[in-house]
């Protein structure tokens, strides 16, 4: 078969911006030139439609990669604390405020520094014990940018809504299987929502997907996600 | 909740601040483990690599300049040492080339298909792309990055990527293709 958007330049040059069109990290001169071409050409639009698969399925492939274990964080750690090395600001300070406050302190007698960092010493450990306090008061513990919201202990489905949704048709949407967002848009238009806790089971968090993806006026994709 | 934008807690980590270190690791961990690990294919490997790319990011950040974002300077170290690692199998006299033949353990296009999920199938065929064109497209479809950034992270023209990327899709789409799903393309 023939390519006719290969063979004619100014369609193959709009071709190869369609797949950041559909990530949405396009600039907006660019968007606007895509839109413009993919309004009057069906087999442009074809494309983008085969690009917005292949995007789906990436992203599933890589959401189901998992994490790295605590052995890396570990190994990291290991390789700062055995890697002595001086701090830039430190560095920088030689023969200012710090060298001056060097000189102050090799001026005192060995009695007073002893107290002094005695004292030093136990104001740290106070802020500590306050700092730590307030942590587990707290009880929300830090949560990684790359995955606000979310809980080993949940079942996710990813999903996009069709550009004619309407907001109310959304909100039952939501209602109607219990669901959440907890992650999302991203740049490409995904939605990370939590349909359940860990008791459902992967055939069942596949079926309430499928049920989903039947709503078509709502929802252009769906998928159970990790 | 921290905050704190990434090119603040590098110029803490350039001071020798462990947590700031901790803290970005957190931030940025997960998305370049799944680059590393999309490209070397061993999980022990990915984590030394990230392991390996966080240390570079607490030995140089004081030289980190904010040309690019924090996540595309990870990327492109993460890159540099995966490939790395990669030609180092090439020259251990393993499969020229391995990235893109090693064995899967997935169920090819043609399996998934009879299962009737094509899905499934276009993730079996990404897992079969060759790791050129699997970075690309993961960079792309996953990572999200621009063209110039995925110019930044692979070290290539903006038009090497274009044409790369071009040419990674055709190849998914034949290989579609043969496993008895045609799209219309190529």
């Amino acid at each position: 078969m023939s390519d006719g958007i290969a063979s004619d330049p100014r369609r193959s040059e709009i071709e190869e911006l369609l797949p950041f069109y559909a990530n949405g990290r396009i600039g907006e001169a660019d968007r606007k030139r895509v839109e413009a071409a993919l309004a009057g050409d069906a087999d442009l639009a074809a494309r983008l439609v085969i690009i917005r698969d292949d995007l789906a399925e990436t992203v599933l492939l890589n959401e189901s990669l998992g994490a790295a274990s605590p052995r890396a964080l570990d190994r990291l750690m290991a390789g700062i604390a055995a890697e002595p090395r001086p701090a830039p600001l430190l560095e920088r300070a030689k023969g200012g405020v710090f060298g001056w406050f060097g000189g102050l302190l090799a001026a005192q007698p060995p009695r007073r520094l002893a107290y002094a960092g005695a004292f030093a010493l136990a104001l740290i450990v106070l802020q500590g014990a306050a700092i730590t306090g307030l942590a587990l008061r707290d009880g929300s513990g830090f949560q990684t940018a790359s995955a606000p919201g979310s809980r080993p202990s949940e079942r996710y489905v990813l999903l996009s809504f069709a550009p004619e949704a309407k907001a109310g048709e959304i909100a039952a949407f939501f209602k109607r299987y219990d669901a959440s967002v907890v992650d999302g848009p991203r740049a490409n238009g995904f939605f990370k929502v939590r349909v359940g806790d860990a008791s459902l089971t992967q055939a069942q968090v596949d079926a309430i997907a499928a049920r989903m993806k039947a709503d078509r006026g709502i929802v252009s994709f769906v998928a159970a996600s990790p | 909740m921290h905050t704190e934008s990434d090119e603040d807690l590098v110029k803490r980590i350039a001071s020798g601040d462990r947590l700031a270190m901790k803290v970005l690791f957190s931030r940025h961990q997960v998305r370049v483990y799944r680059f590393v690990l999309r490209l070397v294919r061993d999980e022990t490997l990915a984590e030394d690599v990230i392991s390996d790319v966080f240390m570079d990011l607490w030995r140089q950040a004081d030289r980190f300049e904010a040309r690019s974002s924090v996540a595309t300077w990870l990327l492109a170290i993460a890159r540099n040492k995966a490939w790395s690692l990669l030609r180092k199998r090439r020259d251990a006299e393993l499969d020229e080339d391995y990235a893109s033949t090693i064995e899967d353990e997935s169920d090819g296009p043609e399996v998934v298909l009879q299962k009737q999920d094509k899905g499934l199938a276009i993730r079996a065929c990404l897992e079969r792309l060759s790791a050129e064109h699997r970075e690309v497209v993961d960079l792309v479809y996953y990572h999200e990055t621009s063209l110039e950034e995925v110019a930044r992270i692979v070290g290539i023209p903006e038009n090497t990527v274009k044409t790369r990327l071009f040419h990674a899709r055709k190849k998914l789409g034949e290989m579609l293709k043969a496993a008895g799903i045609d799209r219309g393309w190529p």
